[in-house]
């Protein structure tokens, strides 16, 4: 079990990234969806040992990991938002490194694991080529390899999928979830598909602050019957906006397909009720998050 | 041009937020105040009180002083900024964002450029402006005599002709090599090239025999200026009236030179603007053999969702990494790294270059020495050191930089390996920089020494110089730099801190305060022996390297510590620094602070209590305070014997006298006491008068001995004395020369040092007398001085004495003394020699050593096996001396005239009657050559000794030094041309004369009747001038009457008691022998009781042939001083060719033809020389007969005439 207990995070300006956070992580998989600037990736760093808090606390399996965080980085496997490699090395000679910096044993030594591990995320082809010479997606990839390496305890991945192809994003999932079976896994996204599709549970964060924990049928289920979908132009769509009601506009083919959510009252006119998708729930907890921003 | 502005403003707004700029200018206002102040001097002027003195604020001393500040300083400072720039933008990634808009390469190229340029130029007009405000404004009191009128061109034209180039140059190449390699390190070429090759090659480099031509290369080819204004302005001195106001004229090739500047760093930026485009780009095409591989396309989805078994089958585990092991895997992803870093690449050739430059260096009269592994090595050690810690502090910072610099940051830290792990893999994988960088410094070494041959090539002072000593600094700089880094988390802030921290070590060395607990660089501290290897300051130097090694850990542990790994929360910061929390840390850090302090506590007290510390300059400030007006001008009685029995043990440096001193009175008073100076290390001193136990009173070691009856003139006395004690006592301040000591390697001992082996009879004026505080201006002396009677510089000096030594040492030490040896006895474990002199002596010297021994007619030479090279060139010396000498001056009163080697802890050698020594590096390492047998010269004038002044010695006063030096160097003058010929004579004379021209001082250098070796480099002027001169009047006197005339003054002066002889009573003598007494006259007036010395021009020499004769006419002009008649030749061919090369080479024979003019200051004459040959080139003075200031001028070559015949000579 993760557990996080009123962690503040404060920059200097000040800038208060999260304030005052309470989440317990079970085993599994578990997302965190918030928009940019939510405190995601800070929390991740922080959880990583890479970041100190302003105050909190924060234990894996009973152990305080703020106060020593050398003893989650034996447990670890990490795959931040932004990062690089050193650009000479080949990609099976940067994974290498970064296996024995982790610790990494494996019955078969170091180098089939690193040759399998390619494999796996799809770079068995380029394991030879220097860093350099990959593309943004390899590069994901490459990360994706050493963050399930070993036999961490916690795997933290942020933004994973962002440069991903619809097929390495499949990859992806189905290693996320054949990890997730043993160990706690934090997926920390912006993508509310990567939670539908792989997580049983998500919490939801804003501006530092934990807005909801609940799983995604719950959250749909908190919608049913509320969704509806329809065509809106000019005023009335702008009349919609302004009520707040509006969680998706789509252009298609020339006209705008709107989805509203109306929880009391009749529909607008022409719009038929919908199931509702996740992707609604996550829209209509940041607008009232905002509104009850706005009022407050 | 508004985009170019954008970038440019936009750079130009980061700079006062860069640590880098604040620091510099820092460092330069501290600069500058202390030059205000006087804590450092241009060497130029008369430092007397009331002498005129250079102005540090002329333009002559404000080029310099930007020259050298600009090159050594600016330049590290101005390599990163530039260095930098495009590197920092890559890291950043905001090219993408940048190079996707309208701005073009040029504009950012040179808008970045131009910015970091105008940043430097904004610190230069700061520092000149601080510059001026404590020069000028707020001039401290004691240094107001260096301070001139406020000339604002004084201070702009150098910073705009000199400075302002250099800069252009720095941050253009700088700028190149960063924006087109990447490679940070490599920004940091420039700057040490120009630091090794200017400071530690150019800048100094210059032999006699170095032809015109190279010279202007090399003046070209360091683009700093230094070396141009040295040769053009500086080498020979015009006088600080000239410098102080004239303008620094400029010549042809520095304004080339300074074009130059400008255009290879503009041009270098030019080249990054053409590159840049295809720097953005990438290469045009894939290397062929990876070819174009396109990523794998999944074909069937089934196998992108399951590719391969599950991953709980690979069985994987993973647990933190062993602590070695760790740091072994960070190590060697560094090493892959460093391996292919072109730094290493460009680093090594410098040091090699640096390295190879060691093959000039000099010694004695600066003659070249033999290079030798020790001393190739400890010469070697300031470089390495220099090189090293600037590029430990660029690749330290920059290994600590890489993993945020490739964005591999979160990854790595966050991985279980231990920061210590990390950073000591980290420093291991710099280590191996360091070790390259030595390998092939030791590679060019025995290079040097395989090609030299002579010397047997050995590893051990290496290995001990440069593993053992310096290994320890590098360590604890890199520890230092990495705790650096790891507190300020910037890597421009490493920067400013680690070249600030190496400037102000720098300037405490230059400022002489440095100690053994401060020297961490170890810079100045290490003298080579082969013979005494590390003994001297052994305890010192083991502690201050195991300081070193302690403090080394201490920053390791610091930066272990305050490493950021994890981003440190601002909140917590604030926490960490309540009391309770600093005692937490101060505690855990304690143990490690503890062992430094105990170690630099014990040197400190060491250096307190040794030989240069603290308490020995309170003794000798004591004894001077105490006694200086009481006994300075003492009567004293003469030293008619001396009996000693002296006893030591090397092994503990303990020192066991007792002797007695036979004095008789022969002066016109009754003396009542008898002053003896005692050695500050004596201990138990006991004294006795007539063999019974004295009244002595101790006046902070001045001895008063009262005489049991008042000694009547003409009374005789005998006291006794004993002591014992250590020597050396203790540990020198930064360790450095000694030149007596008492060591398992050697002894060296004399009977005329004030802290030796016996007391010194009087007051000894020099001791306790300090530069700064309480040396008096040299003594002024009227003209008729020479007419009153005089003593000898040193009581000890006064009378004829008869010695009986008796010497008591180990066993395996041999001995050798004055006299001659009576018996030498071995028995339990010690030897015992007996030493009586076989005719009066004037000094006595004991000295000990392991040796081998050449010896024939009477000389012999005693040497270390070690040094077998010069020994018959130095015996040869000896056997010519004890011959020539004797029939030309004096028969040499000794049956023996030995010469014997000792450690080089300092270089000089002496000549006490029948004992010469030479420390090793003296003519047993010299470096001598068929046409100069520079070994040969060097005993000539040792042996010179045993006649001038041993035989009739000087008085104490102006002009008794040159009757010294001046007469042994005129005696090896004649020796060489009588042993070696003339080819080598000449050579000597050259070598003396090049000598005199590069130390003299126009307005320091007084007449040789007046020179008493007071002011700075008057030592040196009285060897070389002269020596030289008195040759010169020899020759003019011619040799018979010569002779006559020296032998009339030995005769005159040899056994006086109370009148002893200076230069004037020489001249005096020699003038009754001067054939031409006028001519002796005029000859004496210009060159001995004035400071004339010409230089001479050839113009347009032309030649006309008229069938085979030919007529060589050219003007001959005299630019310097004084009325000389000087031969001019029109030669051809080389002199001194060997006949067999010639004739191979079918060159012509050498032959010339002379005509002898006559020319005083200012005046020219056409010569016309008719020859029966075509010449090649007029020279002045072909025969070096003439002392003359920039000799290689004083030549020109002659033109060919125009067709067959040449235009026909004019009808007469």
């Amino acid at each position: 079990m993760l557990r996080i207990q009123g962690l503040v995070k404060v920059y200097p300006g000040p800038i208060t990234a999260l304030a005052g956070l309470d989440l317990d992580v079970p085993a599994g998989m578990f997302g965190l969806l918030g928009p940019n600037g939510a405190g995601k990736s800070t929390l991740m760093k922080i959880l990583a040992g890479l970041l100190e808090p302003t105050s909190g606390a924060v234990t894996l399996d009973g152990e305080d990991i703020v106060a020593r965080p050398e003893r989650v980085r034996e447990r670890l496997g990490y795959l931040p938002q932004e990062f690089g490699f050193y650009p000479h090395l080949s990609g099976e000679q940067m994974l290498l490194h970064l296996l024995r910096l982790k610790g990494v044993e494996a019955p078969g030594g170091l180098k089939a694991l690193a040759r399998d591990l390619l494999e796996r995320v799809n770079l068995g082809f380029a394991a030879k080529r220097a860093v350099k010479s990959y593309s943004g997606g390899m590069r994901q990839r490459l990360g994706v390899a050493q963050a399930i390496a070993g036999n961490p305890r916690l795997v933290i991945v942020d933004e994973p999928t962002a440069g991903l192809d619809p097929e390495e994003r499949l990859r992806f999932y189905h290693l996320l979830t054949e990890l997730a079976q043993e160990r706690i896994v934090l997926l920390s996204t912006h993508i509310v598909e990567d939670v539908a599709v792989l997580c049983p549970r998500f919490a939801v964060i804003r501006g530092g602050r934990l807005l909801v924990t609940t799983t995604p049928q719950a959250a749909r289920g908190d919608l049913a019957g509320t969704m509806f979908e329809g065509i809106a132009e000019g005023a009335a769509l702008a009349d919609l906006r302004a009520q707040g009601r509006v969680t998706q506009s789509v252009l298609v083919e020339g006209v705008n397909r709107v989805r509203v959510h109306q929880p009391e009252g009749a529909p607008p006119a022409g719009f038929e009720a919908v199931a509702p998708t996740l992707e609604d729930a996550y829209l209509v907890l940041m607008n009232e998050s905002a509104l009850a921003g706005a009022r407050a | 041009m508004k985009r170019f502005l954008e970038v440019l403003w936009l750079d130009l707004k980061e700079i006062p937020r860069r640590p880098l700029f604040w620091v510099l200018l820092l460092i330069l206002a501290f600069m500058a105040f202390s030059l205000s102040n006087g804590n450092a001097r241009i060497g130029t002027g008369d430092v007397r009180v009331g002498g005129a003195r250079a102005f540090l604020t002329s333009e002559f001393a404000q080029t310099q002083y930007l020259m050298l500040i600009v090159a050594l300083l600016y330049s590290f400072f101005a390599a990163i900024a530039a260095g930098m720039i495009l590197i920092r933008d890559e890291e950043q990634k905001v090219g993408p964002l940048l190079h996707a808009t309208p701005l073009t390469p040029g504009e950012y190229v040179w808008g970045k450029y131009v910015a970091v340029l105008l940043g430097f130029c904004g610190v230069l007009v700061a520092h000149l402006g601080i510059t001026m405000l404590f020069n000028h404004a707020m001039p401290h009191a004691s240094n107001q005599e260096a301070i001139g009128p406020l000339v604002l061109a004084n201070y702009l034209k150098p910073a705009l002709l000199f400075a302002l180039p250099m800069l252009v140059l720095v941050t253009g190449t700088s700028f190149a090599l960063g924006a087109l390699t990447r490679k940070a390190a490599l920004v940091f070429v420039v700057p040490i090239a120009g630091l090794l090759l200017g400071a530690l090659f150019l800048w100094d480099w210059s032999p006699v025999w170095l032809p015109p031509a190279v010279e202007r290369i090399l003046q070209f080819v360091d683009l700093s200026g230094v070396r141009w204004i040295n040769d053009t302005w500086l080498e020979v001195d015009r006088g600080v009236a000239f410098y102080n106001h004239a303008p620094v004229g400029l010549d042809g090739l520095v304004i080339a030179q300074r074009f130059a500047c400008l255009a290879l760093g503009l041009g270098a930026v030019g080249l990054v603007h053409a590159r840049f485009p295809a720097l953005l780009r990438g290469p045009k095409t894939a290397k062929a053999k990876q070819g174009a591989q396109p990523d794998v396309v999944v074909a069937d989805m089934a196998d992108a969702i399951a590719p391969t078994g599950a991953m709980a089958a690979i069985g994987m585990t993973s647990r933190a990494p062993g602590f070695l092991r760790a740091a072994w895997d960070v190590a060697r992803v560094e090493l892959r790294e460093l391996r292919s870093h072109p730094g290493l690449y460009l680093f090594v050739p410098l040091i090699l270059v640096q390295t190879l430059g060691e093959v000039v260096s000099t010694g004695a009269f600066d003659t070249p020495l033999l290079l030798t592994p020790g001393g190739l090595a400890v010469r070697q050690m300031g470089a390495l050191t220099l090189l090293l810690c600037m590029l430990i502090l660029f690749y330290t910072t920059e290994s600590l930089q890489r993993e945020k610099s490739a964005g591999i940051a979160p990854l790595f830290l966050a991985a279980p390996i231990p920061t210590a792990a990390m950073l000591l893999g980290k420093s291991v994988a710099n280590v191996v920089v360091g070790a390259v960088i030595m390998l092939a410094a030791l590679l060019g070494s025995i290079i040097l020494l395989l090609v030299q041959g002579t010397v047997p090539v050995r590893l051990e002072p290496f290995l001990l110089l440069w593993g053992v000593l310096l290994v320890p600094t590098f360590l604890l700089w890199t520890s230092f730099v990495c705790a650096t880094f790891t507190v300020t988390g910037s890597r421009y802030a490493t920067y400013a801190i680690g070249l600030a921290a190496m400037a102000a070590t720098g300037w405490f060395q230059f400022r002489g305060k440095m100690s053994w607990v401060t020297n961490w660089d170890l810079w100045g501290t290490t003298v080579w022996s082969d013979i005494s290897v590390l003994e001297l300051d052994r305890i010192a130097l083991v502690l201050n390297r195991a300081l070193a090694l302690a403090l080394a850990a201490l920053f390791f542990v610091i930066a272990v510590r305050f490493f950021p790994r994890r981003e440190r929360d601002a909140a917590q910061i604030v926490h960490s620094l309540s009391p309770q929390r600093l005692a937490g840390h101060a505690l855990r850090l304690a143990p490690l602070v503890l062992l430094p302090l105990v170690i630099a506590t014990v040197l400190a007290y060491l250096v307190h209590d040794g030989r240069g510390g603290a308490v020995n300059q309170k003794k000798e400030r004591d004894y001077w305070k105490k006694n200086s007006a009481t006994w300075r001008d003492a009567k004293l009685p003469g030293l008619t014997a001396v009996d000693l029995d002296l006893e030591v043990e090397p092994r503990t440096s303990e020192v066991r006298s007792r002797g007695t001193y036979a004095l008789v009175n022969r002066t016109a008073d009754t003396l009542t006491a008898i002053p003896l100076t005692g050695g500050r290390f004596w201990k138990d001193v006991r004294w006795t008068v007539d063999g019974d136990s004295a009244q002595v009173e101790d006046r902070a070691g001045l001895w008063v001995v009262h005489p049991k009856r008042p000694l009547v003139p003409g009374d005789s006395v005998r006291v006794g004395f004993a002591f014992h004690g250590k020597f050396p006592n203790g540990v020198s301040k930064n360790g450095g020369t000694l030149m007596e000591y008492v060591l398992p390697s050697g002894v060296v001992l004399t009977g005329f040092a004030n802290v030796g082996m016996v007391p010194q009879l009087g007051y000894l004026a020099e001791v306790g007398v300090e530069e700064d505080r309480n040396k008096p201006d040299p003594r002024e002396y009227p003209a008729d001085w020479y007419k009153r009677k005089l003593a000898a510089g040193s009581p000890m000096f006064e009378n004829w004495i008869t010695t009986r030594l008796r010497v008591t040492g180990p066993a395996d030490l041999q001995h050798n003394a004055t006299g001659v040896c009576e018996s030498d006895e071995v028995k339990d474990g010690k030897r015992t020699t007996v030493w009586v002199s076989d005719a009066p002596v004037r000094v006595f010297n004991v000295v000990m050593g392991r040796w081998q021994v050449k010896q024939r007619d009477g000389a012999a030479v005693y040497y270390d096996g070690r040094h077998p090279y010069n020994v018959d060139e130095m015996l040869d010396a000896l056997v010519a001396a004890r011959r020539w000498y004797g029939e030309w001056f004096a028969p040499y009163p000794y049956r023996e005239l030995r010469l014997s080697e000792f450690p080089g802890l300092a270089t000089y050698a002496q000549g006490p009657s029948t004992n010469i020594t030479f420390s090793e590096n003296i003519g047993f390492l010299t470096k001598s050559e068929p046409k100069a047998n520079l070994a040969f010269w060097v005993a000539a004038h040792e042996a010179a000794h045993q006649w001038w002044p041993l035989i009739v010695m000087s008085a104490d006063g102006p002009g008794g030094e040159v009757l010294s030096e001046g007469m042994a160097h005129f005696s090896t003058v004649l020796l060489v041309e009588k042993a070696r010929g003339l080819e080598q004579r000449m050579a000597f004379c050259r070598q003396i004369e090049d000598r005199y021209g590069n130390i003299r001082r126009a307005d320091g250098e007084r007449p040789l009747v007046k020179m008493d070796g007071q002011l700075p480099l008057e030592g040196r002027l009285i060897y070389d001038r002269g020596g030289f001169v008195l040759w010169m009047m020899f020759r003019l006197m011619g040799e018979e009457a010569g002779r006559a005339g020296l032998r009339d003054y030995i005769a005159t002066y040899r056994d006086v008691t109370d009148d002893r002889p200076l230069l004037e009573d020489l001249l005096e003598v020699m003038r009754r022998h001067a054939p031409d007494p006028v001519a002796f006259d005029a000859f004496t007036a210009q060159w001995l009781f004035d400071t004339v010395v010409p230089e001479f021009l050839v113009d347009t020499p032309s030649l006309a042939r008229s069938g085979d004769a030919w007529s060589t006419v050219a003007k001959v002009r005299n630019v310097g001083r004084g009325r000389v008649r000087v031969v001019v030749a029109a030669a051809r061919g080389e002199r001194f060719a060997d006949p067999a090369k010639l004739v191979k080479s079918k060159q012509p024979a050498y032959a010339d033809a002379r005509r002898v003019v006559e020319l005083g200051p200012g005046e020219e004459k056409a010569v016309t020389i008719p020859s029966t040959f075509a010449p090649e080139r007029i020279v002045v003075d072909p025969d070096v007969e003439v002392l003359m200031l920039r000799r290689s001028k004083a030549q020109a070559p002659i033109p060919a005439p125009a067709g067959r015949g040449g235009p026909a000579l004019a009808a007469r």
